[in-house]
């Protein structure tokens, strides 16, 4: 008797994700599309697939369900979305991890260029240099130069990820000392900096901590400048050549009809160009990068490539 | 932002979490046999799709009333639901014998309700400040303190000391799946892409408390609770007069627990016991205790009910769980992206206040529910649990295979299971195992990325006062475990 609440709740959350039966094929989409989140419920990459999902379904005329499938750096989400039925009704809203970074290390069980079609980016955070507001070295030249002299210890979200292998070929091309310490998630390695653990970091949301004076931005890991700093030159700027590109962009697995991409592209990049898309990432911290499906698909191609170089120099 | 974070809590369903926690909690409790741990990890997958403030005070609600709930079966049938209501039980079923139950469960109420209350005050001071100071726990501070925390669990967590480092080593070990912290690679996955991503802390947790349970329970057809003659319970007050007079057993108590519950790893079941024999020593009359002393069961009680704001102080401020209920809870906070540290209150203050406000207030509803609970209470105890097996497993399996959505996490949870239920029949405790397997982990990532700044001089972890000071609370518990342990005469 006493589990009779408990019971109630754990079959309403079942109907919930029960996909309602499929109705006679109409024209694209009749019933709701699923659109998987690699990364759990209430982090910056899933808030924001969330309304993207909300305010799409209203041009597309079908629900989109969000469902999140978090683990293993975002790879077991990509690996489940490649082997669904390509109908456009399994969709991923996906970024740079495991789209061009992890694949490049190791076997993940998908192919990230054969097995998706791009529709589309979206977003991607900026990952700054950042460096603690008493630290010695003023710009990025000044942090490499010091790193010649002796080792400068930096960290990162974790290991293997985009921002480790751009500083490992940063050092490997520079002959600095950059020694790479892994912390688990960005905020860790942030609060490194922050209590002076390490003398650099590579991290996404810097902002606040940067116009509080607490942290000093010297450069950012991307191909264009934030345009909250505007000054803080990119990688590129700084004679450096390499970067790591963040993207946030949504993905169909291969095969889907391109009748289908393309109603869903034009459906998306509308919601991505609208202001009030625009007013919700800005209180979300994060910026509107909008990149056609082609564009993206060049993006991951080039940076496949380059990481693989990179994976290779290290040794893996 | 205090006042921010109470109107947070003005919302029908932070109302509605907090009421379905206690009453749920309360009658978990009650029954023989489950506890608070296995009530709140079943209940975890349930509180998924919630906003964080109501998830959170769900299972905060389900925690202390089942702790109260389990006073209930020990007062009643001097069958503690939990270890930590062993204590309460002595003089409790001495007073229900003598008709007093009625007496015994209002002590044990009001005096849970101080020490929560108590200790909730001290979470609200200290967490907050502490959470400041973890900038300054670097690489080399958390490794020393995880060190102290795994000591302690060893040491003082109670039981045989080998039992406990027997247990975690075994949660180390399973710790070490997945990919490695530092370089990336996978270790033991044995070329499963599933096994990445190592053991999900729930599915283990779910199939260490709650499936072992099913398992012991079916392999042990010995029913917990024959068919004994529950003693009456005459309607009775307690009166403020009497509580007033026991004030200083109760602000000693609730500060044992407390503090006993911010060190990592001990538990509710020490500070107990502890509490008791203070009572007992401090009393005019240590003659009384074990014949049904009012203060027998309010001591105790006061305590375990402490040590959850006490626990809740490393685990939010540092990450490091107290006990296997706040790994729980740690748990539950980290799936609603409330990650505990030093940014913690900065990006989620509005949220931790609500979540403290509600800890407190909620003794409010307790007491209330509590009351009206007692005459119910009465037949609950009487639930066999093994009715209630079949749907504790639909809600294993479910709330496993729900954190991921993966049926892996499914096998991990009937694993987990299995062995959970072979390690408690041969007496070995779960606790230290549980928190092995979540410090594992951070302990080698933290030890790791120290020698890696330090350029792999172990200089750096004396390097600092705070590490000074973590090496030499280490050298002390070990001293005084020696010491002890030397002067105890063998057998």
């Amino acid at each position: 008797m006493r589990y009779t609440r408990r019971s109630t709740l754990a079959l309403l959350a079942g109907l919930a994700i029960t996909p309602l039966a499929a109705v006679a094929q109409q024209e694209y989409p009749t019933r709701p599309i699923t659109l998987v989140v690699p990364y759990g419920a209430g982090g910056t990459t899933d808030i924001s697939a969330r309304q993207m999902a909300t305010m799409a379904e209203k041009i597309l005329g079908q629900p989109i369900v969000v469902e999140n499938q978090p683990g293993a750096s975002g790879t077991n989400a990509m690996r489940s979305v490649a082997s669904a039925e390509p109908d456009g009704y399994t969709l991923i809203a996906t970024t740079s991890s495991p789209s061009f970074v992890t694949p490049a290390l190791r076997d993940v069980g998908y192919d990230p260029q054969a097995d998706f079609i791009p529709i589309l980016n979206y977003s991607g955070p900026f990952h700054g240099v950042v460096v603690p507001a008493n630290s010695p070295y003023d710009t990025l030249d000044a942090l490499i130069e010091g790193a010649k002299s002796g080792a400068v210890t930096y960290g990162t979200a974790g290991a293997m990820g985009g921002a480790h292998l751009a500083f490992a070929s940063v050092a490997k091309d520079t002959g600095a000392m950059l020694q790479h310490v892994p912390f688990d998630g960005a905020s860790k390695a942030t609060a490194a900096v922050l209590g002076g653990h390490v003398d650099a970091a590579l991290v996404p949301a810097y902002r606040d901590l940067v116009q509080d004076g607490q942290l000093r931005l010297l450069g950012v890991l991307d191909g264009t400048n934030d345009p909250d700093f505007p000054d803080a030159p990119t990688l590129k700027e700084a004679g450096l050549a390499v970067e790591f590109p963040s993207i946030v962009g949504i993905m169909a697995p291969a095969g889907t009809d391109p009748a289908i991409i393309a109603k869903l592209e034009s459906a998306f990049t509308e919601v991505a160009s609208s202001d009030d898309f625009e007013t919700f990432m800005t209180d979300l911290g994060q910026p509107v990068r909008i990149m056609s499906g082609k564009d993206l698909a060049a993006t991951i191609q080039e940076n496949l490539a380059a990481y693989r170089e990179i994976a290779k120099d290290l040794g893996n | 932002m205090l006042v921010d974070a109470f109107l947070e809590l003005l919302n029908l369903w932070v109302l509605v979490a907090a009421l379905v926690g206690i009453v749920s909690g309360i009658i978990i409790g009650a029954i023989p046999g489950l506890g608070p741990t296995m009530a709140i990890a079943l209940l975890i997958p349930v509180t998924f799709s919630m906003q964080p403030i109501p998830a959170i005070i769900l299972l905060l609600g389900v925690y202390q009333g089942a702790i109260f709930g389990g006073s209930i079966s020990a007062v009643l049938l001097n069958v503690p639901g939990t270890p930590s209501s062993a204590a309460t039980a002595i003089d409790g079923f001495a007073m229900a014998r003598r008709g007093e139950g009625g007496r015994a469960l209002r002590f044990a109420l009001y005096a849970s309700v101080i020490g929560n209350i108590f200790s909730c005050l001290v979470l609200m001071a200290l967490a907050e400040p502490l959470a400041r100071f973890a900038l300054d726990f670097g690489p080399a501070e958390m490794a020393m303190l995880m060190v102290f925390a795994l000591l302690v669990i060893v040491l003082f967590g109670g039981g045989s000391k080998l039992d406990a480092l027997i247990m975690v080593l075994v949660g180390a070990c399973a710790g070490i799946v997945g990919l490695d912290p530092i370089s990336g690679t996978p270790r033991f996955t044995f070329g499963s892409f599933a096994f990445e991503n190592g053991f999900q802390l729930i599915p283990v947790l779910i199939g260490l408390f709650a499936m072992s349970e099913v398992l012991l329970q079916a392999f042990d057809r010995e029913p917990l609770v024959g068919d004994a003659e529950v003693p009456p319970l005459k309607s009775s007050a307690v009166r403020f007069v009497e509580l007033w007079r026991m004030r200083m057993t109760l602000f000693l108590s609730s500060l044992i627990g407390t503090f006993v519950g911010i060190l990592p790893g001990i538990g509710s079941t020490v500070p107990a016991f502890m509490s008791y024999s203070l009572a007992r020593s401090r009393s005019a009359d240590p003659d009384a205790f074990g014949r049904g002393a009012p203060e027998g069961v309010a001591a105790p009680e006061a305590a375990n009910n402490a040590v959850t704001g006490g626990a809740l102080v490393p685990t939010l401020a540092l990450g490091i769980p107290g006990d296997a209920v706040t790994a729980v809870i740690l748990g539950a906070f980290m799936l609603h992206g409330l990650a505990p540290g030093p940014f913690l209150f900065r990006d989620h203050g509005l949220e931790v206040y609500a979540i403290f406000q509600a800890l407190l207030l909620s003794s409010i509803p307790t007491v209330i529910l509590g009351l009206l609970f007692f005459r119910v209470a009465i037949h609950v105890t009487r639930i066999q649990p093994r009715h209630l097996l079949p749907a504790i497993t639909i809600l294993a399996i479910f709330g496993a295979f729900s954190v991921n959505n993966s049926l892996f996490d499914v096998w991990v949870m009937l694993g987990a299971g299995v062995l959970g239920f072979l390690l408690r029949r041969a007496n070995f405790p779960l606790p230290p195992l549980l928190i092995g397997l979540i410090l594992a982990a951070p302990f080698e990532q933290s030890l790791r990325q120290a020698l890696l700044t330090s350029g792999g001089g172990y200089g750096i972890f004396v390097g600092s006062p705070i590490t000074i000071g973590l090496v030499a609370l280490t050298v002390l518990s070990l001293a005084i475990s020696l010491f002890f342990s030397l002067r105890k005469p063998r057998i």
